[in-house]
């Protein structure tokens, strides 16, 4: 499951020989000496990837890229590399979401497999991020009557209450409702509510109303 | 008939009643003696003998006696014509003095006094000195004549050149003609006896020349016996004491002799008549006969005038000890030894020597004590050193860890590449030869930091070499600079051109500059950024080599300054408040200086001086 690795380490000799062993792998791989040189170019979020990231590198640390990284919103994986692991970062990183904490030297394969499960993860995400997109421009094809149809459907309300709130007839309403369900792609109520629950609509309305 | 025999009753009587015969005389018997010697009073034998007589008669106080005395001159003259010239010449002289004892001193002497006493001093008693035992044998003398007899045995020379000569072979006998020899005619019997078993070889009677060239080729193992010789070199007379300096000047061997007189002129000495023992007897003999004893109460006998002296300065010059010399000898003319010579300083000396040397005994106690000290301080000090050296390494031990694990990351990782490369179908060699030339350089990276780490974890005894304060201080920062990248300071460092040669220990001082740079660090913790630490290196005249090590902290507090080299003096929550103190007691040890100041710009400086190498 090849795919893109970003390896930022200041050491020449430790980035040459782990890009040298993940391009015999199959990976693409693109190195940095410094933090500052990957917030300069930084990586493809949409390809499937991971970062290798050193704990100790000059001017900004391991964990404040990763800090400065996740505030960017890229959710690429990142596997942490260090030559001495202090429980104290380690946790820290962890915590902030980092995929792994390695120590250096580290035997290739078990790197690799870190790699992976980073990769096969974002792209999980990535699919799972696609799909919910997707639920999005549905509904945001709806009206302004339609969505606060939807929100009401969702919510369990019959039809009669329905056109009650919103000061219209019963019928009316059914026949938003039919445009709901068409421009939602759904046939059933139960798959509306599903959509509702995924895109986190019904919070949003909860909290509003609460 | 009758009255006849009352007449003769009467002067028998008389007669016994009249005090003895001997007691009257004694009472008529004037205080004066003529003492009559057969020599020359001016030689120093017959002078001393007379000396001493002399003085014991004046000893002689409550019995004033007149001392009349003539030198017969018997060993220059002789022959009837003359011993009757000197009978006339007496008898004229002492005419109307009246004679209570006659001394003579010789055998000649008491001969002709003899001879003469029966016109001359029919009373008077007669007292001789100087008889030798065997003339006095010959002579058998009246009961009116009385005096100490002496011993003079040509054995006892012998035995004195024995004495002397370890190994006597032969004696060479320095005399007189023996018909003119006065007081050693005994010895021609003995000689000729050859009564010892020794070679003896007669210079007798010779002309003085052919004495000297004889005395001065004596073969080895032979010793000189002297007795006397009265001709000098000219064949004028001398006194036997003049001549044997003569004798002795040449002589090859040592001369025994027989008279005291002899021994300071040259001889080394022997069984010596002391003439004043000889003048002493005779005197007390002769006062005691004018005193009223008969000569008959005072036996003619054998005196103890024959002594063992020896003469120092021989003795030296032949070699002679004191432990071969008859038993109860006397050394004269003894040269007292430097240390008796000058006792008093001697012994100032001493003392001051000896004060001296306890001084200095004392001094060098001293010195030890305080060698000893020092080395235990020394010691000390690397124990201390050793141990700040072991916190910085722990403070250190992530960076360690991490500088180690970085190229043993690389050499792993291509390692594996490389095995991958290798087992593939089309392996790419280039790439694994690039790989391997990887793995050797990340190698001799890790061995590189573990000779570092041991470098500072070693525990070594204060030693001294030259080294370049440079390559000190730039290991230092080397050593530092990934604790450095990883608390964000930034490293400058600027050596002097030329090498800064000092002599030190290298571990120690690398320390000292560790501690100044990690105590910078530590002062710069807070600082949000801008941490920057300048090392400097110059030469300062050109007796000392200057370390500076500037960092942009906030400075040392004023009233502090005097205080950070203090042990256990810390402004840092965790510190222990060593590390600057083991720097200043280092740099101390190397006779060097350390302070800190505040630089205008802010942040601290601190320096440190060490003298150069010569």
């Amino acid at each position: 499951m090849p795919g893109f690795v970003h390896i930022v380490d200041d050491d020449a000799s430790f980035r040459t020989a782990l890009e040298r062993r993940l391009r015999l792998a199959g990976y693409c791989v693109a190195t940095y000496a410094s933090a500052l040189e990957l917030l300069d170019r930084l990586p493809d979020n949409e390809a499937p990837g991971c970062i290798l990231l050193d704990v100790r590198i000059p001017g900004m640390s391991g964990p404040e890229l990763q800090r400065r990284l996740n505030e960017l919103g890229s959710t690429l994986p990142i596997v942490f590399l260090t030559g001495h692991a202090d429980t104290a970062t380690t946790v820290q990183a962890i915590k902030a979401g980092a995929e792994d904490f390695l120590t250096k030297p580290i035997a290739s394969e078990q790197l690799i497999e870190a790699i992976n499960r980073g990769i096969a993860r974002h792209d999980v995400a990535r699919s799972q991020r696609t799909r919910l997109d997707a639920l999005r421009t549905l509904l945001a094809k709806l009206t302004p009557r339609e969505r606060q149809v939807f929100d009401l459907i969702v919510r369990g309300r019959i039809n009669k209450q329905i056109a009650f709130e919103l000061g219209t007839t019963e019928r009316t309403v059914k026949a938003h409702r039919h445009q709901v369900m068409e421009k939602m792609q759904v046939q059933s109520l139960a798959e509306l509510v599903s959509i509702a629950e995924r895109l986190g609509t019904r919070e949003a309305d909860d909290k509003e109303q609460g | 008939m009758g009255k006849a025999i009352r007449l003769s009753g009467l002067i028998i009587l008389l007669v016994a009643l009249l005090p003895p015969v001997g007691l009257r005389a004694q009472e008529m018997r004037p205080h004066s003696m003529l003492v009559l010697d057969q020599s020359d009073r001016r030689g120093p034998f017959y002078y001393q003998i007379f000396a001493a007589l002399r003085a014991e008669v004046g000893a002689h106080a409550h019995a004033p006696t007149t001392v009349y005395s003539e030198s017969l001159d018997l060993t220059r003259f002789g022959g009837e014509a003359y011993e009757d010239s000197l009978r006339q010449f007496l008898e004229t002289k002492y005419r109307d003095r009246p004679i209570g004892v006659v001394v003579a001193v010789g055998t000649a002497a008491l001969e002709l006094v003899l001879r003469w006493r029966p016109s001359l001093w029919p009373q008077a008693p007669v007292v001789f000195a100087l008889v030798e035992e065997t003339e006095f044998a010959r002579l058998r003398p009246p009961s009116f004549v009385t005096g100490g007899i002496v011993a003079t045995k040509f054995a006892d020379a012998v035995k004195a050149a024995r004495a002397v000569v370890p190994n006597l072979t032969t004696i060479a006998l320095v005399a007189e003609d023996w018909k003119r020899q006065l007081v050693f005619h005994n010895w021609k019997e003995e000689v000729e006896a050859g009564a010892t078993d020794v070679r003896v070889i007669e210079i007798i009677g010779l002309p003085m020349e052919e004495v000297l060239e004889r005395v001065s080729t004596l073969p080895e193992n032979s010793a000189i016996v002297y007795s006397g010789l009265y001709s000098g070199r000219t064949g004028s007379y001398q006194p036997p004491a003049e001549t044997l300096r003569l004798v002795a000047a040449k002589a090859n061997r040592p001369i025994i002799v027989a008279s005291e007189t002899f021994i300071e002129p040259g001889g080394i000495g022997g069984f010596v008549l002391v003439p004043t023992t000889i003048g002493t007897d005779v005197a007390r003999r002769a006062l005691r006969i004018l005193d009223g004893e008969i000569p008959e109460r005072l036996p003619p006998s054998v005196i103890d005038a024959v002594k063992p002296v020896f003469n120092w300065h021989q003795m030296q010059h032949w070699n002679v000890s004191e432990a071969s010399l008859p038993a109860g000898s006397r050394i004269e003319l003894r040269e007292p030894t430097v240390l008796e010579k000058y006792r008093w300083r001697a012994v100032m000396l001493a003392a001051a020597l000896l004060v001296q040397a306890v001084l200095i005994a004392f001094l060098l106690h001293e010195r030890h004590l305080r060698r000893k000290a020092e080395i235990e301080a020394r010691n000390r000090l690397s124990q201390l050193a050793h141990i700040n050296r072991q916190a910085t390494a722990g403070e250190l031990s992530s960076s360690i860890a991490h500088e180690l694990n970085q190229p043993l990351g690389s050499i792993l990782t291509n390692a594996e590449t490389a095995e991958l490369i290798l087992g593939g179908v089309k392996p790419d060699l280039a790439e694994v030869r690039e790989i391997i030339s990887d793995i050797k350089r990340d190698d001799l990276r890790a061995s590189e930091v573990i000779r570092r780490m041991r470098s500072l974890l070693k525990r070594a005894p204060f030693e001294t070499k030259e080294i370049d304060l440079n390559l000190t201080m730039r290991e230092a920062f080397d050593f530092l600079a990934l604790q450095a990248s990883a608390r964000n300071v930034a490293f400058y460092l600027q050596t002097s051109p030329q090498a800064l040669r000092v002599k030190g220990d290298p571990v120690q001082l690398q320390q000292v500059i560790l501690n100044l740079i990690v105590n910078s660090m530590d002062a710069m913790a807070k600082m949000p950024y801008g941490r920057t630490i300048i090392g400097r290196t110059e030469v300062d005249g050109d007796a000392s080599a200057v370390i500076s090590i500037s960092d942009s902290g906030p400075g040392i507090p004023q009233d502090k300054l005097n205080d950070i080299f203090d042990p256990f003096f810390t402004t840092k929550e965790q510190g222990m408040g060593i590390g600057l103190s083991i720097a200043r007691t280092i740099v101390l040890a190397h006779s060097g200086q350390i302070w800190a100041e505040n630089q205008s710009g802010g942040g601290a400086v601190f320096h440190l001086s060490l003298p150069l190498a010569a």
